[in-house]
């Protein structure tokens, strides 16, 4: 059994009961904290009456979703119906099998990858994971055989193709100045130090580009401000409108799931993974349980901080409107990555990809550009040329 | 290949030509319980054609079987669904199982870039237009499809043509290697010797992947190709952005004759 | 009547530079609300916990469940002028007269029925009582089982009275004498009416 537990497969096959299990716990934690962090932001306590401060409401709320009465409408296409939510709650989830939780572990004389899966592609398995993604969302909205939801899922097609592209631009601009495609492998470089001090993460070379990232992740994730296929003051609940208990409760989880591998990834991308500097523990050397364990928890707390921060912009940000979503993609990000792209590949030429000096530069001269052509044109940036014309008439009293 | 095994071959492409025949959507006249079995008959008939080259069954055998019988079905049904929302998404299943084909033959590269290019986003982009041309009633250029017999004729004759030549190679392949083809040999067979030598010089401790045998092998012998795509989707990407930023004025807009106020600074919010 | 001059045409108000480049706003509205979860975090949310803790309300003049005032030596202090039942909107209480059993006035209800899910809780029947006998009173958490027991009798108004006179004292206490059997009535307090 240790025999077994100890190989690579015992340990893929674990971690990966250990990752789901784990994870259906932490997306109901995060519908609590959610609900907790919304609360606190408006000036409310939260949930705060099933068990002490709250904290066993994600069970009653799960309890809520499978004893309550599963409605399928008359008029929807009943086999896209069921699966929409299924595949949902598999894309959310699946994405999670290429994280490199944990680095190496050594036992037994053996290095073993606490990873469920190492791929040699785990980025783009990544990128495709996520672009299947929206197939939840669109099927679900056809089939509901509703307006509204029917609204939602064309929102979310639109959105989610505009947005991959920006998205794949900066995963190429990470996977130029690393070399690799292997999650570990992004991971190693950044675990070096500048002056012996500062760790190389990507967001120190790129910064703009973990931020056009990070956008991009809450634009995929349908999270707000970019939450139009849910808009709840114009389409009622988007996608979800017709689902009831157990199915809109895996549109919910798949919601919260996708938020975790996004912020899982985007930490791997840029923050270094499990790597925190000057803790012995988080080193690529170290390899004991110990430090597995450590680099476990660090990659975790970073999920977390991710999490809190889409919880934070979601509660402060209003939403987008749909053209001002499509500009920002179309006209914002996408040549805004173009242009960092062309940079960056520019300075792999000449070998500087890793002096930050070079990217950081290359990142403020596009931002800078980007800024003055906001600041500078005359368009209005809501997307109403001035003078264009009344949005609302108001009676003058007096 | 021998006359027995390309006999056998043309039979099952007769079969499964027939039941696609029945298979097709013709209203009323649609005979799927007939269109199957024909369909089974022949996939039978491909697995003894099968049956004859495969060496050594390993599990990877049976997740081929399973994959390719999951392709070949999906593929049947893309043709022969009355709904074109169905059909889309049997070609993503379609896409999907032969990314698994292709992830068994160790090209993971491939199998993602497809799920990425074709489930991904071409897929995505179809079925948001299906989606919006048509909402819930099958009209009835869907249900029933024109010209079956010639369609199922054409097709069929030439897949068997192509299936022949195929499998020609492939016996051949498997004489000279003696074995199940390496793992990363579809690769392989692309890829200049220069470039290996230079990969292997590049770093020696690491296994060489697939993905870097694909990028040797774009970079170097179909370099043009790549640049000539490369400038092509860059045209299309520019032309999509000047297209969302032509602005067309609004038929019947009139303009304000009076200056506007503006809200919070010469007329208190409402 | 809105004419046509008094329209003005309104558009959204243009941005400065800064404000264009969006960023600088994001980080001020997010420092705010993180100002805000950091207070509620501490304790200084608006929520009130209702069961537990209620709301501080304005006894004078928060308009809850009615109540019939007694005099100073209990009796119920209405004359059953009507006065309330005409002016109410809502047509919700329902008096009948009797001859009074006391020296000092005419008629006393024997019958009074107010109907709390018809009530709009105007305060109507305050307003209109010459004797201030009927009262609104700051409780607001009425609730029954039926829509039967919603209908307070005349017992049970008087012993909303009991519950809450430490509460919210009779505003006049002095105004229901009667003097001698003319039917006036005078007030002797310092309502003026």
């Amino acid at each position: 059994m240790w025999e077994f537990l100890t190989s690579q497969m015992g340990i893929s096959i674990v971690l990966a009961a250990v990752v789901f299990g784990v994870m259906q716990g932490v997306v109901a934690y995060a519908i609590y904290f959610e609900r907790k962090i919304a609360a606190w932001i408006q000036d409310r306590c939260g949930p705060n009456r099933v068990g002490p401060l709250g904290l066993l409401q994600p069970i009653a709320d799960g309890l809520k979703f499978v004893f309550k009465e599963d409605v399928i409408p008359g008029q929807v296409d009943k086999i896209l119906f069921v699966l929409a939510p299924t595949i949902m709650f598999i894309i959310a989830f699946i994405g999670l099998a290429a994280i490199p939780w944990g680095g190496q572990w050594e036992v037994g004389g053996k290095l073993l990858n606490i990873q469920v899966a190492n791929p040699d592609i785990g980025l783009l398995y990544l990128l495709g994971v996520g672009s299947m993604g929206v197939y939840g969302v669109v099927l679900g909205g056809w089939a509901s055989n509703n307006k509204y939801s029917f609204f939602g899922a064309i929102r979310a097609t639109a959105q989610m193709l505009s947005y991959e592209i920006p998205m794949g631009l900066c995963i190429v601009i990470v996977v130029l100045t690393v070399g690799s495609l292997r999650l570990e492998d992004i991971i190693l470089p950044q675990t070096q130090y500048w002056f012996g001090a500062i760790p190389q993460w990507n967001i120190f070379l790129h910064p703009l580009v973990f931020l056009i990232l990070f956008i991009t992740m809450l634009a995929e994730a349908n999270r707000a401000p970019f939450d139009l296929a849910e808009a709840e003051q114009e389409l009622v609940g988007g996608f979800h409108t017709e689902y009831s208990a157990l199915k809109f409760g895996m549109f919910f989880l798949g919601e919260y799931a996708h938020m975790i591998t996004a912020s899982a990834f985007i930490s791997v991308m840029f923050l270094g993974g499990w790597h925190l500097p000057w803790l012995p523990w988080a080193q690529p050397e170290a390899t004991s349980l110990a430090a597995v364990i450590t680099k476990m928890l660090i990659l975790g707390g970073k999920v977390v901080g991710f999490l809190f921060l889409m919880m934070w912009i979601r509660w402060t940000l209003p939403r987008f409107r749909f053209d001002q979503l499509m500009r920002l993609a179309w006209l914002g990000l996408i040549p805004m990555t173009l242009g960092l792209f062309m940079i960056t590949v520019g300075l792999l030429y000449f070998g500087l990809h890793r002096n930050w000096v070079w990217t950081c530069g290359g990142d403020a001269v596009i931002l800078a550009l980007s800024l003055l052509y906001v600041a500078v044109s005359r368009r209005e940036i809501t997307g109403r040329s001035p003078g264009a014309g009344a949005i609302g008439v108001g009676a003058v009293a007096g | 290949m021998t006359s027995e095994t390309a006999y056998l071959l043309y039979f099952a492409f007769a079969l499964g030509g027939a039941g696609v025949y029945f298979l097709l959507p013709r209203g009323a006249e649609t005979r799927p319980t007939v269109g199957a079995l024909f369909g089974a008959g022949s996939l039978i008939a491909l697995l003894l054609v099968l049956s004859t080259r495969v060496i050594t069954p390993d599990h990877t055998t049976y997740y081929f079987y399973l994959f390719s019988t999951l392709a070949i079905a999906s593929a049947v049904r893309v043709i022969t669904h009355p709904r074109p929302v169905y059909s889309a998404l049997y070609f993503i299943l379609v896409v999907v199982s032969v990314a698994a084909l292709l992830v068994l033959l160790e090209a993971e590269f491939l199998a993602v870039a497809a799920i990425i290019v074709y489930a991904g986003a071409i897929m995505v982009t179809y079925l948001f237009v299906i989606m919006l041309a048509q909402q819930s009633s099958t009209p009835h250029y869907d249900s029933r499809s024109r010209e079956p017999l010639l369609a199922v004729m054409i097709g069929f004759i030439l897949m068997a043509a192509i299936a022949t030549r195929a499998a020609d190679i492939t016996t051949s392949h498997t004489a000279t290697n003696q074995s199940r083809p390496h793992a990363a040999s579809p690769v392989m067979l692309v890829t200049d010797s220069a470039t290996d030598e230079s990969l292997a010089g590049n770093d020696k401790a690491k296994p060489v992947g697939n993905t870097l045998l694909v990028a040797a092998s774009i970079m170097t012998r179909y370099v043009v190709v790549l640049e000539i795509a490369g400038v092509l989707l860059l045209v299309s990407m520019v032309g999509a952005i000047a297209l969302s930023r032509k602005r067309v004025p609004m038929e019947g807009y009139r303009p304000a004759v009076t200056p506007l106020g503006q809200i919070g600074k010469e007329v208190e919010p409402f | 009547m809105i004419h046509d001059e008094d329209i003005l045409e309104l558009s959204e108000p243009s941005l400065s530079p800064s404000e264009k480049l969006f960023l600088p706003q994001i980080l001020g509205g997010m420092v705010t609300t993180i100002v805000h979860m950091g207070k509620s975090m501490v304790g200084q949310h608006r929520t009130v916990q209702y069961p537990e803790q209620k709301r501080e309300l304005r006894l004078e003049n928060y308009r809850g469940v009615h109540r019939l005032n007694r005099d100073e030596q209990g009796r119920v202090a209405c004359v059953a002028c009507f006065m309330c039942a005409t002016a109410c909107p809502a047509n919700c209480i329902h008096i009948e007269a009797g001859e009074s059993p006391w020296e000092d006035r005419e008629k006393y209800p024997v019958k009074f029925d107010l109907d709390e899910l018809r009530c709009i809780f105007c305060g109507m029947c305050e307003e209109a009582c010459p004797v201030d006998a009927i009262e609104l009173t700051p409780h607001y958490d009425l609730v029954g089982r039926s829509r039967e027991e919603m209908i307070l009798d005349k017992e049970e108004l008087l012993s909303v009275y009991d519950e809450t006179r430490e509460l919210k004292p009779r505003k006049n206490p002095h105004i229901t004498g009667y003097e001698g059997t003319g039917g006036r009535f005078h007030a002797n307090g310092d309502k003026n009416d």
